[in-house]
């Protein structure tokens, strides 16, 4: 059995070509597809989609409760089901819900601490860790969302695992919550744990990950660390006049004076000019800074109503990302159908 | 596989099933203790002068099973129905191993049950009998029906668990479990006896060496079932049986 206070560092995660196909009255529904991804120990990956995306399914697959249709996936070098003390080297929380509503958070934690063959006392020691001192004597089944959440993180924790693996953990949070397990998280991190957290939402994430792993669809959509995907992220400026040719003519030509900071593939000399989509004749420019445009539009002498810049939100990429990838996947294969309740 | 058995133990003990199961079965019993002696010496029934009538009034001790079958069912779709079969498996990802450690479990609050029982039905007994004249009590009889009982509670039980494993929704496997006792078994054992002693129920009355009413002479007669050790196999059988279909079947299926 592993010492307690992350002696043993985290074993890496490997999920290689997982497939994983339920019937459901005579049609099959392809939950995850092809799936292949690893997570490294001492950093907290987020594992991003919309529901229904196979996060779940993947999850519940990588801890031996699914059995994947092809393909493998790892704790380390091993099957979870031939872990020999699996509590001590996974720890997972995979719903809300997998509570008695009769038994008290003490003992909800102590028929498991008994199953993993640990001490009782784990359940104190990991109820203090997650807040829940004061709620220990108390019937799980009149619990908030909130603190089932902290339950079942509480559960996650009873064998002091160096893999922690939490599915939509945010949930039912509130904001404190959140900055908590956002903390907590980090700190595990930072002790070597290998960490997923599933997530529908990026932004509740975004501040806690340093890789991301995006699917929809059963599928890999992106992946990588944080960094990478917020430098994909452009920004432009949005501007205004009544005179929107001048304007449009002014910024074209500042292009050629090499003033543009930042090419963006076939516009003339890096700095792009495009008519807002949403009908309102604004402009939007980009590879210029908004300092630059106002200048422009003074030395042109033109009167402008509207000059701020518009960054693209991290969160509207990881929409674009996972609704590409859905079509995508409805091309394909006709056979692949939304399926919310089982998948999720 | 110690720990899982110590889970088990506790999961029982940490909710209120069991106090429940305990009080069911009490009152079930009282009621055919109470209803057999006042019922006795009327509608043609003997009087409690018969020896027999008075070791019926001691048989009422095992007149409960019903209610270890149930505990038994509960304690294992109970899993399903609250989904804290998750972490159960989680924690022991040898399924089969968790379901053994329920079985063994719910033995021996099955046994726990048959001791509630078996302690009523003396107290009721000693306390009633002698408002009637009655046939003198053969405590050797009541020592065997006692220890029948211990035993035929706790295998029910174990089926409870086998069936709760095969079946995984609570009501249905509820239901089913009591529709067969009460109706489909009583019905069968009526009319086809040569099948009813190969029925759990029959076992049981095997067990129980309970003497069998008899509705055509109107009288209590030696019982037609299998003898002790043979009704005990077939409860042990019974038990595999259900164990080895739900392992082949609904516990190798997906968790989700």
């Amino acid at each position: 059995m592993a010492g307690y206070g992350h002696v043993t560092t985290g074993l890496p995660i490997t999920v290689d070509h997982l497939t994983k196909q339920f019937g459901h009255r005579g049609t099959t529904v392809t939950a995850v597809d092809d799936l292949s991804f690893e997570v490294s120990p001492g950093r907290v990956t987020g594992f991003l989609g919309p529901n229904g995306a196979g996060k779940t399914t993947t999850l519940r697959c990588l801890l031996g409760l699914v059995a994947p249709t092809k393909g493998s996936v790892l704790i380390g070098d091993t099957n979870y089901a031939h872990l020999r003390h699996p509590a001590t080297v996974v720890g997972a929380s995979l719903e809300a819900s997998g509570f008695h509503p009769g038994r008290t958070a003490r003992n909800h934690l102590r028929v498991l601490a008994r199953a993993s063959d640990l001490p009782v006392s784990r359940a104190d020691v990991v109820l203090e860790q997650v807040g829940l001192t004061s709620a220990a004597q108390r019937r799980a089944g009149g619990f908030s969302l909130g603190m089932r959440q902290r339950l079942a993180l509480a559960a996650a924790l009873l064998g002091d695992p160096g893999v922690l693996l939490l599915d939509e953990p945010a949930n039912g949070l509130d904001p404190e919550g959140i900055a908590w397990l956002r903390g907590f998280l980090r700190h595990l991190a930072s002790t070597g744990c290998t960490v997923l957290v599933s997530s529908h939402v990026l932004s509740e994430v975004q501040q806690t990950v340093d890789d991301v792993i995006i699917i929809s669809r059963g599928s890999m959509v992106q992946s990588g660390s944080l960094e990478d995907l917020t430098a994909a992220t452009a920004s432009h400026i949005r501007v205004s006049s009544p005179d929107r040719e001048a304007l449009a003519t002014a910024l074209r030509g500042s292009g050629s004076s090499g003033s543009g900071s930042k090419v963006e593939g076939g516009v003339e000399g890096g700095v792009g000019v495009e008519l807002a989509t949403d009908g309102s004749g604004a402009l939007e420019v980009t590879g210029l800074s908004a300092a630059d445009v106002g200048h422009l539009a003074y030395t042109a002498g033109l009167e402008l109503h509207e000059l701020h810049q518009v960054r693209t939100d991290l969160e509207d990429v990881f929409l674009q990302l996972t609704q590409s990838g859905s079509e995508y996947n409805a091309s394909i294969g006709a056979t692949t159908t939304a399926h919310e309740g089982g998948v999720a | 596989m110690i720990g899982s058995f110590r889970s088990e133990l506790l999961k029982v003990t940490s909710t209120r099933l069991l106090l429940g199961m305990i009080i069911g079965a009490l009152a079930f019993t009282a009621l055919a203790v109470v209803a057999t002696i006042f019922s006795a010496g009327s509608q043609g029934t003997p009087t409690l002068e018969d020896p027999a009538m008075v070791r019926g009034v001691f048989s009422s001790m095992g007149s409960g099973t019903v209610f270890a079958l149930i505990l038994g069912v509960i304690a294992m779709t109970t899993e399903f129905r609250h989904m804290t079969v998750t972490s159960t498996f989680l924690a022991e990802p040898r399924r089969g191993h968790v379901v053994v450690a329920k079985m063994m479990a719910q033995a021996i609050f099955g046994a726990l049950l048959a001791v509630s029982c078996i302690l009523l039905t003396i107290g009721l007994a000693l306390i009633l009998l002698p408002l009637k004249d009655h046939a003198p009590v053969e405590w050797d009889f009541v020592a065997q029906v006692a220890a029948g009982s211990l035993l035929t509670f706790a295998l029910f039980a174990v089926i409870g668990v086998a069936v709760g494993a095969l079946v995984r929704n609570q009501i249905a496997a509820i239901l089913a479990t009591v529709v067969w006792v009460l109706l489909v078994e009583q019905l069968l054992t009526a009319f086809l006896p040569k099948v009813g002693k190969w029925l759990p129920g029959g076992a049981a009355n095997g067990i129980l060496q309970a003497a069998g009413f008899d509705a055509s002479t109107n009288s209590l007669t030696p019982s037609p079932f299998l003898p002790v050790w043979g009704a005990t196999l077939l409860l042990i059988g019974y038990a595999l049986a259900f164990a080895g279909l739900a392992a082949a079947t609904t516990l190798r299926r997906d968790v989700s």
